[in-house]
């Protein structure tokens, strides 16, 4: 049994992990209608934001603000000077512009870096609390709620405030956006910025377990897109579900599935989407997928 | 006093040419009809100036000329856009559509006070306040359309095809709700429709286009005089 | 320019290319250093693995990111094969059909999901290939890898290994490029195009996108089992590293960068895989990654059709150049029709950002 709960919050604290990435590829794609592959990517780069302040001597709360903050910039710059030619176009062109950019910044970050792990320290403590006979740790439990409490936040922002509300008319109709008013450019920056900061959040909590590479967030990417198809990419809160689920189920499955193991816990989601799709294709909450014309 | 004055505009989608030198003016708080055939160049019109399509020759707002500003710059100087096909926010609510269309205003009483008037004008959206705008009839879609652009609290209104896909009785509703606002608000309004019946209803003078060039303009009594007019859309 | 075209359109003249070609490439591997042909050969196993991608990329305009995954099952089955002494017929059908079938499955799951799902799917099987190869280690040799000396040249021929491996790899790779040359341009290429161009018009004409999606992935996942099977034969070896995450996105951008939904495309594809990283490699190998990032967006905004479109766009920006150019002035529309078809459409902008989404969005409108 102690096990077993350990397992459960480890589990939802790295669907945590996968819940950001998903809710920044759901923010981008509802705002652009697009798929950004170097969501993790661009996450890395702000990861090493934050690891190279922290060396300069800055508190590792203060650079992960800071980096917030770059990646924010970083991701309007991206989506005004790359993305935006690209948006008018063939959406699997975009695809393919944003996998060049995830292979430019996963470069960009091993250029200058080099691919050699780097230790990152960790904002929580590494001790563990005694919940109902299991020893959970420390760690599990903060990031699992750091990540609840920026979801209530940008919930918050979208239903809430007027930033939000523009945010998502843009998303839904830019011409009548602009008809209204709203600075439709602007607005898909900051998307873009919004995405790339939850990005950089997610680098922060998930680099102290992986260490520091280049290619630290390929495999969470892969289960961020799981959760996007699992949750369906019209619905946050069914990607946010999904997301845990795959934490939950894969940690599972790592120890008392034998085939499976640690080292073919990726696959886990993979298995439950085809499990899904024969069920019920549109997703676990999304509505059904229209068909592109 | 002249709110609104196109002077020989033309534009073109690529090579081909949509708008061959169109003129018309509206006064303050006139409303002016854009008469014409499919293809006639009458939404290209309103797109030269929203700001949706690059024009050539001189469009000026209260004397001054806005061609080359983008649509939200043009949104700013007071002309709201009803465009066509009515671009609602269909996964927002009809009181969040509303709130878009404030998007410029600062003035929360005033805010207040403008959507209280646009749910007294169309009591539909009354009804249908906290519905997703996808769940509209296309009635309702459309006076959605109107009071949108009313919240920016404009000096003009660009109205495009505000009948299309309606029924007549739902039209008449719609153009008769649009006539009491423009008498209750005063908005100058440029309005495009196909039917001139209608249009009739709500405006003081329009323009005939015929291959993207005004070849005729007049006040509606004398329109209505015309043999031609009466003919080609009025339907005897 | 038109006369050239006019005397290469003539049929005795493409017979005669045709024969010159098939000539130079019987020759070729007896004239080489075996350096040389090793690279040769090693361009060809991957020109045929773009070739397989851009069946389903460049024609049917389905983003696939697992290509690479399927070329190390045709590794593995024919490695696997060759060191159990299977007949070298049943190994090559084995390393064609065992990817064939795995491809069929993913994508019978992958194409239900419609749009960019099936990029977002295949994603995994890089990521999940990579540890499975090592866990299956009774067939797979684990991460020491498997490798097999079944190419090497028979006594017979009096050939070198590197001269025979080459031999293999033009005739199978060869075969494979006429009978893919003969999809693409053919009734199942048009239907491609179709499905990759619009869904719902190919739907509307009888032509399921999801049948052809369907049929596009399994043959880029049975011509990705002939590149396994080749690369099998050429480098003897093949371990988990062959299909990592990053050798899929540089298939990726060797297809991009040599042309998508081209023959000629994936052969430069091919070069590019083999090429540009060692060369980059030599430069500073910590590089690598960024120059190809680099490329593959340079390519995108500058030269979107990819390498194989260089020589047209030189000459067509030649033309525009050209100060005394009149007559020639007037043939530009006809002569670049992708710009002029863009602008007859009617894509009203704001401020440079596209107003029209190929989404739901529309309908809401």
């Amino acid at each position: 049994m102690g096990q077993f709960i350990q397992l459960f919050v480890d589990g939802l604290s790295n669907g945590s992990i996968y819940a950001v990435l998903a809710l920044a590829i759901v923010l981008v794609n509802q705002a652009t209608g697009m798929i950004n592959f170097a969501q993790g990517g661009m996450a890395v780069l702000s990861a090493y934001a934050t690891w190279w302040l922290t060396e300069h001597g800055l508190p590792l709360v203060v650079a992960i603000l800071v980096s917030i903050l770059l990646s924010f910039v970083l991701g309007g710059l991206i989506e005004r000077f790359v993305m935006r030619r690209f948006e008018r176009g063939d959406p699997d062109t975009a695809v393919v512009v944003t996998i060049g950019l995830l292979t430019l910044i996963t470069g960009i970050c091993g250029w200058l870096w080099t691919y050699n792990n780097k230790q990152f320290p960790s904002l929580f403590s590494l001790k563990t609390v005694d919940i109902f006979g299991a020893a959970v740790s420390v760690r599990s439990i903060g990031t699992f709620l750091v990540i609840v409490a920026i979801m209530l936040l940008l919930q918050a922002l979208f239903l809430g405030t007027k930033l939000g509300l523009a945010l998502r008319a843009v998303a839904i109709n830019p011409q009548s956006a602009a008809f209204s008013g709203l600075p439709v450019g602007r607005l898909l920056m900051a998307g873009w910025g919004l995405a790339a900061a939850l990005g950089a959040v997610a680098g922060a909590l998930v680099a102290p377990q992986l260490t520091l590479t280049p290619g630290m967030m390929d495999s969470a990417l892969v289960y961020a897109l799981a959760a996007v198809i699992l949750g369906g990419l019209s619905s946050p809160i069914g990607v946010v579900v999904a997301a845990w689920l795959i934490g939950v189920l894969e940690n599972l499955a790592a120890v008392y599935v034998h085939f499976i193991g640690y080292d073919l816990k990726v696959a886990v989601p993979f298995i439950l989407i085809f499990v899904v799709l024969i069920v019920r294709p549109q997703g676990l909450f999304g509505r059904k997928v229209v068909v592109r014309v | 006093m002249t709110l609104l004055e196109l002077e020989s505009v033309t534009a073109s989608y690529g090579p081909v040419q949509v708008l061959d030198g169109v003129s018309l003016s509206v006064p303050e708080g006139g409303a002016v009809g854009i008469l014409g055939a499919n293809g006639a160049g009458k939404t290209t019109t309103l797109r030269s100036i929203s700001g949706t399509v690059r024009a050539g020759g001189r469009i000026l707002f209260e004397g001054k000329d806005i061609r080359g500003k983008r649509p939200e710059q043009v949104a700013a100087l007071g002309i709201a856009h009803v465009p066509e096909g009515r671009g609602s926010f269909g996964a927002l609510t009809v009181r969040e559509n509303l709130r878009v269309g404030a998007y410029l205003r600062r003035d929360r009483k005033g805010i207040a006070a403008d959507i209280e008037f646009l749910l007294d004008l169309f009591p539909n959206l009354k009804e249908r306040y906290k519905s997703n705008a996808s769940a509209l009839s296309g009635g309702e879609q459309q006076m959605l359309a109107v009071g949108r652009a009313v919240m920016a609290k404009p000096r003009l209104l660009l109205l495009d095809e505000a009948s299309l896909g309606l029924a007549p009785s739902t039209a008449k509703v719609v153009y008769d709700a649009i006539a009491r606002l423009r008498r209750e608000s005063g908005i100058a309004m440029l309005v495009v429709e196909q039917n001139a019946n209608l249009a009739f209803r709500l405006v003081d003078s329009a323009t005939v286009l015929e291959t993207g060039r005004s070849v005729l303009s007049g006040t509606t009594a004398e329109l209505k005089g015309m043999d031609e007019i009466r003919r080609a859309y009025l339907g005897g | 320019m038109s006369s050239i075209t006019g005397f290469l359109s003539r049929a005795w003249v493409r017979w005669a290319i045709t024969a010159v070609v098939a000539v130079a490439l019987l020759v070729v591997p007896l004239l080489f250093s075996e350096y040389t042909n090793q690279n040769l050969a090693r361009i060809g196993v991957f020109a045929v693995a773009v070739l397989g991608l851009n069946v389903v990329m460049g024609y049917t305009g389905q983003v696939s990111l697992g290509q690479i995954f399927f070329v190390g099952v045709g590794a593995y089955v024919t490695g696997y094969g060759a060191t159990h002494d299977w007949n070298i017929v049943v190994v090559f059908l084995a390393s064609v059909l065992v990817p064939g079938v795995i491809g069929l499955v993913v994508a019978l799951a992958a194409a239900r999901l419609g749009g960019l799902a099936i990029a977002m799917v295949t994603i995994a099987l890089p990521i999940i290939g990579v540890p499975l190869a090592k866990r299956l280690s009774d067939f797979t040799g684990g991460s020491q890898g498997l490798s097999s000396a079944f190419s090497n040249a028979p006594d017979w021929t009096g050939l070198y290994n590197d001269q025979w491996q080459l031999y293999l790899v033009i005739v199978i790779g060869g075969a494979t490029y006429l009978l893919t040359r003969n999809l693409v341009r053919g009734k199942y290429g048009r239907a491609f195009a179709i499905v990759k161009s619009n869904e719902a018009v190919a739907a509307s004409m009888g032509i399921s996108p999801y049948r052809y999606k369907v049929l596009a992935f399994t043959v880029a996942s049975l011509i990705g089992g002939v590149s396994g099977f080749l690369y099998m034969a050429v480098i003897q070896f093949t371990s988990p590293e062959t299909m990592t995450f990053s050798h899929s996105i540089t298939l990726l951008a060797s297809m991009v960068i040599g042309g998508a939904a081209s023959i000629i495309g994936s052969l430069l594809g091919g070069a590019y895989y083999v090429l540009v990283p060692q060369w980059s490699n030599d430069i500073n190998p910590n590089l690598t990654e960024l120059l190809q990032g680099a490329l593959l967006l340079l390519t995108l905004f500058l030269l979107p059709g990819g390498l194989v479109t260089l020589p047209r766009e030189i000459a067509r920006r030649l033309r525009r150049s050209r100060p005394d150019g009149g007559p020639e002035r007037r043939q530009t529309p006809s002569a670049e029709p992708a710009p002029g078809r863009e602008a007859v459409e009617e894509t009203p902008t704001v401020g440079g950002i596209p107003t029209q989404r190929p989404t739901e969005r529309q309908e809401q409108a």
